[in-house]
């Protein structure tokens, strides 16, 4: 059985966790024009964008012998927690020979969800998922951590390219990594990689701080939205994401994190959860704003239920809290020089708005 | 006091509640008028450009409201009626969207969450937070609430007995059994599919139904359907839709398809509904795989009534050509 995900995010982890279970994996292509072109093809037409792009990303990966795709689902009342059954229907209807197992939330489909992780366990045993589990995690949590910190270096980098090339070594490292041991040693290194780049000295009034809210799809896979960070950073400015994958895994299965302290601060503008991370991004904001980020992107795909919600919310905290917030959304249509030339003058806006105030 | 109820979304389904509810608490109740080009117009300057039209018309509605002497204007939470189900997020977030984007609401935003498990809404401890706005006591609240009940219950009745929603609010101005009759049509039938907001708002369809039977068609919807004969279908599935009227549409769809109670099946929808777009696709499943044609008409806020009746005969023609060569039997 070959088995296969979709591509969100740092797929190396996905791909790492299956192999140590001794499965064999296909990875489906990073997402590019013609993944977008055949999920709108396959999808209908008012589907939102990370149906259709997840779509196309199915289709590749069953052409490419994907018998098993494993992806998470949800339960409502966002169309998320639908995809996988209208997935299925359509590669069916296709002609492929695939299976999805989607894991629902737990509180609502618990024996579901157990049936599923039994058949995924399969012959290994559970000291192994627990040490296999144990040291994903792991790497994930410092991939995040890595993938944070570049993003506060990148703007000031001394060689253009520098941050980016890093990054892609520190994967590959951890690529390598089976053991803790080995992933202890990954840190170390990737540590002392980003030690021995060159950066500019800037003062922290010159600092510009830009937070990524949205949708968490097109907020995690940078194919698809523009590589929003490393655009930002290429403006010259710092950028952090509302979610990381460590994150979500923290708050959804272990309940850590700073999701709840989050949720508190967006509970003035969207008081239950609706669906999505609608509520947490207003929230994010709010967040942003008080820990001092000049400006916020908002992502969100076009049409998007819950987040249409929080757009019409977001002009009133922007007025409330003084923090400039830019919505950009995000569809199959891919032509980036609209949105590159918004968020440029956007960060235009910024600066000289905050060069006038320290003046 | 004088409450307004936005003649818009959900109005079409649990008027019937509402009023009876605020009445019994000596509260007047004001509608927003039916929804015309301007009220379109001035939901459509202050929502955001890509949100769905019922939204949009809705806004317009509240404006309207806002203009005239009501103390509050009436947005409740839909939040979930069902267990497992919900509402669209946009119905959940509806009286945050309100209250942060309409401009000079402030304190005339009269709202409560309806979470309950039952779909007559009448769970009094969810209209305990309005008793200080309102000045009315729990004891109250609660006999208000049997009195909505009361009102929907016979509301639901007279739909099942086979009239629309519009002719059911009619049929409960009269005392029981003066109502007229339900609209008995032989010959063609047709499966009206869509939210209650947009085939009920004559704006939005363009009074599709009376089209319909003037072309001598007879209209079966969702809600002429009991709720076992709704959960026939989709009881079996392994995951279910889980927005509650999408549910009911599909449930209807479904027991129309499958038992071939129509000839065709027409689904009315509002460009940009999320829900619709899942909808749609199944619904169009299940007309292949059971022959029986069907037809999506999509409406925005800038449509001509021309397209509409031009397609609805067309596909009226199409039936009846096809009865005449097949005999109703599929092909």
């Amino acid at each position: 059985m070959k088995y296969s995900f979709p591509y969100l995010g740092n797929v190396m982890v996905y791909k790492k966790i299956f192999e140590m279970f001794d499965y064999e994996v296909v990875v489906p292509p990073r997402p590019t024009q013609k993944t977008i072109d055949l999920g709108t093809k396959y999808s209908p037409e008012f589907a939102c964008f990370p149906y259709k792009m997840l779509m196309g990303n199915y289709i590749e990966a069953c052409e490419r012998g994907a018998q098993i795709i494993v992806s998470s689902g949800g339960h409502g009342p966002c169309r998320a927690g639908f995809y996988g059954e209208l997935h299925e229907r359509t590669l069916r209807q296709m002609g492929f020979d695939v299976e999805l197992i989607i894991f629902d939330s737990i509180r609502r489909d618990l024996w579901g969800d157990l049936s599923k992780f039994f058949r995924l366990k399969g012959k290994n045993s559970f000291r192994k998922i627990i040490s296999a589990t144990r040291i994903v995690l792991r790497m994930l949590k410092d991939l995040d951590y890595f993938d944070k910190k570049i993003h506060t270096m990148m703007p000031y980098e001394v060689v253009k390219g520098s941050f980016v090339k890093a990054f892609e070594e520190i994967t590959k490292n951890y690529e390598k990594c089976w053991t803790m041991k080995e992933t202890v040693k990954a840190f170390e290194m990737g540590e002392e990689l980003l030690r021995s780049i060159e950066i500019e000295k800037v003062e922290e009034r010159d600092r510009i701080r830009i937070g990524v809210v949205g949708e968490i799809f097109v907020v995690i896979e940078s194919s698809i939205n523009m590589d929003i960070e490393n655009t930002l950073c290429s403006f010259g400015c710092e950028a952090e994401r509302s979610q990381y994958l460590g994150e979500w895994v923290d708050h959804n299965f272990f309940g850590k994190g700073r999701e709840k302290e989050i949720l508190k601060m967006g509970e003035d503008y969207i008081k239950i959860i609706i669906g999505g991370h609608a509520k947490q991004n207003v929230g994010h904001i709010v967040d942003y704003s008080k820990r001092g980020f000049d400006g916020v992107v908002h992502l969100m795909p076009f049409a998007c239920l819950p987040e249409l919600v929080s757009q019409s919310v977001i002009p009133k905290i922007s007025e409330t809290y003084g923090i400039p917030v830019l919505t950009l959304a995000i569809d199959e249509q891919t032509g980036k020089a609209n949105n590159m030339t918004r968020i440029e003058a956007f960060v235009d806006l910024i600066r000289n708005s905050k060069r006038r105030a320290s003046a | 006091m004088k409450i307004g109820i936005p003649r818009a979304l959900l109005h079409y389904y649990y008027s019937p509640f509402w009023v009876s509810f605020f009445e019994e608490l000596g509260v007047e109740v004001v509608f927003s008028g039916s929804t015309d080009k301007k009220t379109v117009d001035l939901g459509v300057g202050i929502s955001v450009p890509e949100i769905c039209v019922p939204i949009k018309i809705f806004n317009g509605h509240v404006l309207k409201l806002l203009n005239t002497d009501v103390d509050y204007v009436f947005i409740p939470r839909m939040a979930s009626i069902e267990k497992g189900k919900y509402f669209c997020p946009k119905f959940m977030g509806l009286p945050d969207m309100a209250k942060h984007s309409i401009p000079d609401i402030g304190g005339r935003l009269l709202t409560m969450d309806v979470q309950t498990r039952s779909e007559n809404i009448a769970t009094p401890e969810m209209y305990y937070s309005l008793a200080d706005r309102l000045g009315v006591s729990e004891k109250q609240i609660r006999l208000a609430c049997k009195a909505g009940a009361r009102n929907f219950k016979r509301f639901l009745k007279l739909c099942i007995e086979g009239r629309t929603v519009s002719e059911a609010f009619e049929a409960l101005k009269v005392p029981d059994g003066q109502a007229k009759p339900p609209v008995k049509i032989d010959g063609l039938k047709i499966g009206l599919l869509g939210y209650v907001y947009d085939v009920y708002d004559e704006f939005v369809s363009m009074d599709v139904t009376g089209r319909l039977r003037q072309l001598g068609v007879g209209v079966l919807t969702f809600e002429m359907l009991s709720r076992q004969e709704l959960s026939r279908y989709v009881r079996k599935m392994k995951k279910s839709l889980f927005w509650t009227f999408s549910d009911k549409l599909l449930g209807a769809a479904y027991k129309m398809f499958r038992e071939r109670t129509v000839d065709g099946v027409i689904h009315v929808t509002a460009f940009g509904c999320g829900p619709d777009s899942f909808l749609g696709k199944l619904l169009e499943i299940e007309s292949e795989d059971s022959g029986i044609p069907f037809m999506t008409v999509r409406i925005d806020e800038h449509t001509g009534e021309n397209h509409l009746q031009t397609r609805v005969e067309a596909f009226v023609d199409m039936l009846k050509r096809r009865n005449r060569t097949t005999g109703g039997e599929s092909l």
